[in-house]
Parts: structure tokens; C-alpha cells; sequence
């Protein structure tokens, strides 16, 4: 390899502060934020809203319901962010609004007020690619400058890095999003969907003492996680299987509790991303990593995450929920940072798509 | 502390690099001897050996790490010794110690096919703002003279690397982790002669007869050449004809599922 290339950041220094509202409902969290980009150069995050729908026990977020709650809640939102901010939306240069990828029907119904929005105010629409949202606002939050992103979430399971504007997917799930696999055995277990069912994953994980053997599926850059929530599933139809957790008097028996099954599952399926995430920044000699999605708030993926990278003499950049988790604010961020490039979503084009890679995002604010 | 014998091992050896799951040290099997008689010290002919260490890892569950370690370390051993029957171009295995996590090959003088096309992100940086653009290196003609020194050229490299890859899936061992960074070429011994093509790291290697399997494996390489070679993503076509040439009459089945096996993964537009 040659030296090292330095390159120009095509981003110019803005002559006056830009605001951007972003509306963001892709999946169960309804967020609103309004983001700042000021001429010195920072960037402030004048208000960041969310509403989350929660589900009973047992039961996951169907689009239908999902659409209505988002119907319900996004005005009281929205007016939220802006008396946070304290602004009108007189003030925004731009609205943007998550184009994809995400649930249908939840989509739309945001993408629809947006839509209103943009028409009663004048305001110009910018579609924002939900992922792409997730990784600009990691790396404004944490200022890493190039890093090796593993993004987990629900829907979303991928490990990126960035080359020649666009975000290369370099590793990514084979069948089911990591959060999904989290998800669903919370459902199996009965554990509650509040505030979400990946949090209380992790603390009953953190209960759980015996590792169980589960499948350990990694292939090269990508993983498949299916198996592993089938035979993790498996275990709770085992006769050795408590689902109260240990009583009186069966501490050293052979029983496997709830919260064992929560520790194993954490363990092999966190043990896999960290691999490929190494992986990949073994392939592209990158020392930094950067955790973006809703499950990249577990502590304890952000553990071994930093273990990993101590290990090679790097370093970990994370955020906590507020970033993390679905928000508003990313997709103003991602959505100004295009805007400042001067990219604008006309009406017509105005449209939501459930399949939206990662890698179809032209990033043009990026040398 | 009982110190053993591959410890020691890796102790008189040094550390050459850390590659994505193990530490890759340069040394010889039997430092002691070259060491007492000291005029064998500078001998050309003591042959180095590569030791691959798979150091434990502190994230993952002991438990875990220790039988991912010593499953990893036979199966690599296993499937290069498989590929050397077949006479796939793999380095040739020197010891093998799977409970410590080390296995000796063949060490291999040259460099990966990844350096030599010029890919990755590496040591690039971005600024904001500099009033002067920083004129452009001269890259490509830098490439082209490592190539030129190991006497083959692009397509060539294609070709060597198809060809090899079909030969491994010949005798039916899928790679799993196949990148450019995973394919190293032999500098010729004389100028003017051409250089070899290497398979190394077969760390997820494993035996499959399944056609899936063998796509899959082409898939993985495929996607690698796009992120880590951009601009040579034409480049890639080259391989598989080499690979279907060698393939033969098994190059169909493999073909239509490396088409199907593209259309997998999440979230893709699913138009035409």
C-alpha cells in the first residue's frame, strides 16, 4: 500500500445554520427529531422524540397495528420535537423521512405526513435510506472517522464499510436480522416487550449460568441465525427445561433454566457478529469499529465488541439507546447531510420501499 | 507456569502479523539446533515455517473458544491435506498442535492477490476542507509494476485463481472464506519466470459435495471482489471462465445455483 491518501471531504462548510426535521417510523418506534448543522461546523441535536408501540407478552408488532399506532401518535410527537427545539416548522430547511427499509404500512403513513407537511409549509422533502441514517448518526455522535460498522437491529443485520461513496455491505445475515432471532425467543419465553424485549433478554442473560451447545454459524463474512433460534427454541421442550428457573435445592442439578437459555444465546450469537466484524476489519485494515441498531445497545455485545478490539489494538465506538434505538434525529441528519449536497426527493418520487440495501445509497457527502 | 513445547515454539518465532481470528508468526520447527550450531545460524537453506496461532479469544465463552479452537485447527489441517492429494496448490502442513490453537504450514514467499491488485479501504483518510485537492497518486502503474515483477497480469491472475478454486471444489473442499486477501502469489524463483497461485487460510474450510455449497463458496468471493476491488468488479468474469473450463460438465448445476444464490440476501429490490 502506498502512504496514506488523503481525501477532500466534498461537504462544504455551511454559510448559514441548516435545521432539518426527521420523521422516522420504519418499524414499532414513531421518533421525530430536529437536527442543527451550524456554520462553525457542529452540530446540535435541538430535540430528539420518540414513542414506542408495545405489544402484550408473547405477541409481536403486526404492520396493521403498527400503521395505527404511528397515525395516532405522530402529531403529538412531532409538535414535541418542535417545542423541545423551540422552533416552527417555518424554520426547517428540509423535511426527511425514512424511505426504506422498514414495514410497509408504517412507512407510508409517515412518509404520508411528511408529504402534508412538505405541501402546507413549502419545505423540501429528502428520503432517507433508514440504515444510511442509523451509520451518519453513529459516527456524528462518536466521531469516528472511518470505521468498520457492524449495524444489528431488528430488521437489519450487516457488517459495512465504506468505499468510494457508498456503504459496501461486506458481511450481513443469510436468513434472519439478529434482533429478530432476540425477539422471537422472548416470545417463546414469555418475557415482556417493555421497554423491549432484547433489554430484558439481557437481563435475564445475565442470570444464566450454563452454556448450552447451540449451532455456530458463520460463513466467512456472513452468519445465518434460523438455526440457532430453532435449537435454542428446541431446548424449551426439553424435560430437563424449568421455565420458572431453578427452586429450592436444584442449584448443582442438571436442569437449564430461561436464563440459561438467554446466556447461551447471547454468548454464541454475539460471538459470531464479533467474529465477522473482525473479520472483516482484518480484511480491510480498519482499527475502528462502530455499533449502530437497536441491539447495539445490549452492554454486553458492546463488551466483548471492545475486548475484540483491544485485542487488535483498536477501538470501539458506541451510542446508547437514545441513538441507538430507531430515532428521528438520524434520519435529519442523514436526510441535511444530503440536502447539504443538494439532494431533494421531489413529490412525485415521494415513495416508500420495503427493500432498500444499504449499498444503493449514492453518499455523495463523503470523499 | 509449565511452559510447552509449541509455546516454546512460538516464543523463538516472530510475529509476522494478526490476521482476522489468529496470530501469523514466521520461525522454524527446530530453532534449538539451528541455534547450537551456530553455523547453520545464517544458513539460506534453514526453511522458515509459518506458525498460525489461534490465541484465545477474551470475548468469547472459554467453553466456546476452546472447541471452536481445536475444531478450527483440525479442520483446516484436514482440508489442506485434502487439497494436497488433490493437487490443488495449497502450502504444505509442517505440525499441527489443535488443543494449543497451532498449526505449521509451508511458509510462502510472495505476496496476497489482494496487495497486488491494489484493493481496500486501507489507510485512506478524509479531512474537511483543505484548500489545495491533494493531487491523486499514481496508483495503477505502481500495481502494474508488482505484477510485472511477478511476471503475470490481471487476467492472468484471474485465470490461476479460477482454475484453483475448481480444482479444490474438484475434491469436493469448500473454502468458505475465499478473498483476495486469501490468495497469495509465489514470487518466481528465477526472473522471468511466472508466479504461482496459492490458496491459503482454510480456517472454515470444509468437505461438501453440495453444489449449494460450492456456489455459496463462489458467492462469498464474488461479493469480496465488489467491496474490496470496486472498479474491477469485471475482473471477476475472468475467474469463473477459467473455473468453468476446469469445471467441466459440473460447471452447469454450479452456474444456475450461483444465479439463485444472488438473488439471496435481505432487502434487495426484487424488480427484474
Amino acid at each position: 500500500m502506498p502512504g496514506k491518501i488523503r481525501k477532500r471531504s466534498p461537504l462544504k462548510v455551511p454559510e448559514q445554520p441548516y435545521i432539518a426535521l426527521g420523521l422516522e417510523g420504519s418499524a414499532n418506534k414513531l421518533g421525530a427529531g430536529i437536527i442543527k448543522h451550524s456554520p462553525d461546523g457542529s452540530t446540535t441535536v435541538m430535540s430528539n422524540v420518540r414513542h414506542t408501540y408495545i405489544t402484550p407478552p408473547g405477541e409481536g408488532f403486526l404492520p396493521r397495528d403498527t400503521a395505527q399506532h404511528h397515525r395516532e401518535w405522530i402529531l403529538t410527537v412531532i409538535n414535541d420535537a418542535l417545542s423541545k427545539a423551540g422552533i416552527s416548522l417555518h424554520d426547517v430547511h428540509c423535511i426527511c423521512y425514512t424511505k426504506g427499509p422498514g414495514m410497509g404500512a408504517p412507512l407510508t403513513s409517515v412518509a404520508l405526513v411528511a408529504r402534508t407537511l412538505s405541501l402546507l409549509y413549502s419545505k423540501p422533502l429528502v428520503g432517507v435510506n433508514h440504515c444510511v441514517g442509523h451509520i451518519e448518526m453513529g459516527r456524528q455522535i462518536t466521531g469516528a472517522k472511518n470505521p468498520v460498522v457492524l449495524y444489528v437491529s431488528g430488521g437489519n443485520t450487516q457488517v459495512i464499510a465504506y468505499s468510494q461513496q457508498c456503504y459496501r455491505i461486506f458481511g450481513e445475515t443469510l436468513d434472519i436480522a439478529v434482533g429478530n432471532c432476540l425477539d422471537r425467543f422472548a416470545r417463546v419465553i414469555n418475557l415482556s416487550n417493555d421497554p423491549s424485549p432484547g433489554y430484558n433478554i439481557e437481563q435475564e442473560a445475565k442470570k444464566g449460568k450454563r452454556l448450552l451447545t447451540l449451532p455456530y454459524t458463520t460463513k466467512g463474512m456472513d452468519v445465518s441465525l434460523s438455526g440457532i433460534l430453532t435449537s435454542v427454541e428446541t431446548y424449551t421442550t426439553d424435560k430437563r427445561f424449568r421455565p420458572q428457573g431453578s427452586s429450592e435445592g436444584e442449584e448443582n442439578a442438571d436442569i437449564i433454566t430461561p436464563q440459561d437459555l438467554c446466556f447461551s444465546l447471547q454468548e454464541t450469537v454475539f460471538a459470531m457478529l464479533v467474529e465477522i466484524t473482525e473479520r472483516a476489519m482484518a480484511h480491510i485494515g480498519s482499527k475502528e469499529v462502530l455499533i449502530v441498531g437497536g441491539v447495539g445497545c445490549n452492554e454486553r455485545l458492546q463488551q466483548m465488541m471492545s475486548i475484540m478490539a483491544k485485542e487488535r489494538g483498536g477501538q470501539v465506538f458506541a451510542t446508547d439507546d437514545r441513538f441507538c434505538i430507531d430515532n428521528g434525529i438520524m434520519i435529519a441528519q442523514a436526510g441535511l447531510l444530503s440536502y447539504r449536497m443538494g439532494f431533494g426527493t421531489p413529490l412525485s418520487k415521494s415513495t416508500c420501499t420495503q427493500r432498500f440495501r444499504t449499498d444503493e445509497v449514492h453518499v455523495a457527502w463523503r470523499a | 507456569m509449565v511452559v510447552n513445547a509449541t509455546q516454546r515454539l512460538l516464543e523463538t518465532s516472530t510475529l509476522i502479523s494478526q490476521g482476522a481470528e489468529a496470530k501469523i508468526y514466521k520461525g522454524q520447527l527446530h530453532p534449538s539446533a539451528t541455534l547450537k550450531n551456530s553455523s547453520l545460524k545464517d544458513d539460506p537453506d534453514a526453511i522458515p515455517v509459518l506458525f498460525k496461532y489461534r490465541f484465545h479469544k477474551q470475548y468469547r465463552h472459554p467453553t466456546l473458544d476452546t472447541s471452536l479452537t481445536k475444531a478450527r485447527v483440525q479442520g483446516e489441517a484436514r482440508a489442506i491435506l485434502r487439497c494436497l492429494r488433490a493437487g490443488v496448490k495449497v502450502p504444505g502442513i509442517r505440525m499441527v498442535d489443535a488443543p494449543e490453537g497451532v498449526l505449521g504450514i509451508e511458509w510462502i514467499d510472495g505476496k496476497s492477490v489482494r496487495f497486488l491488485l491494489g484493493g481496500g479501504a486501507e489507510g485512506e483518510e478524509e479531512i474537511e476542507e483543505v484548500d489545495d485537492a491533494v493531487a491523486d497518486e499514481d496508483e495503477d502503474s505502481e500495481q502494474e509494476d508488482f505484477l510485472r515483477d511477478y511476471g503475470v497480469t490481471p487476467d492472468q491472475v484471474m485465470k490461476l485463481i479460477g482454475t484453483e478454486i475448481a480444482k479444490m471444489h474438484k475434491a469436493d473442499v469448500v473454502h468458505g472464506d475465499l478473498t483476495t486477501s486469501n490468495m497469495m502469489l509465489r514470487h518466481p524463483l528465477k526472473a522471468g519466470g511466472s508466479a504461482e497461485m496459492v490458496l491459503i487460510d482454510f480456517g472454515l474450510a470444509y468437505v461438501s459435495t453440495l453444489v449449494e455449497d460450492k456456489a455459496v463458496d463462489l458467492y462469498v468471493l464474488e461479493r469480496a471482489f465488489s467491496s474490496t476491488h470496486p472498479s474491477s468488479e469485471s475482473l471477476f468474469a475472468g475467474v469463473l471462465n477459467a473455473y468453468a473450463i476446469k469445471m467441466g460438465k459440473d460447471w452447469k448445476a454450479i452456474s444456475n445455483r450461483l444465479d439463485e444464490v444472488r438473488l439471496r440476501g435481505r432487502k434487495r429490490s426484487m424488480l427484474g
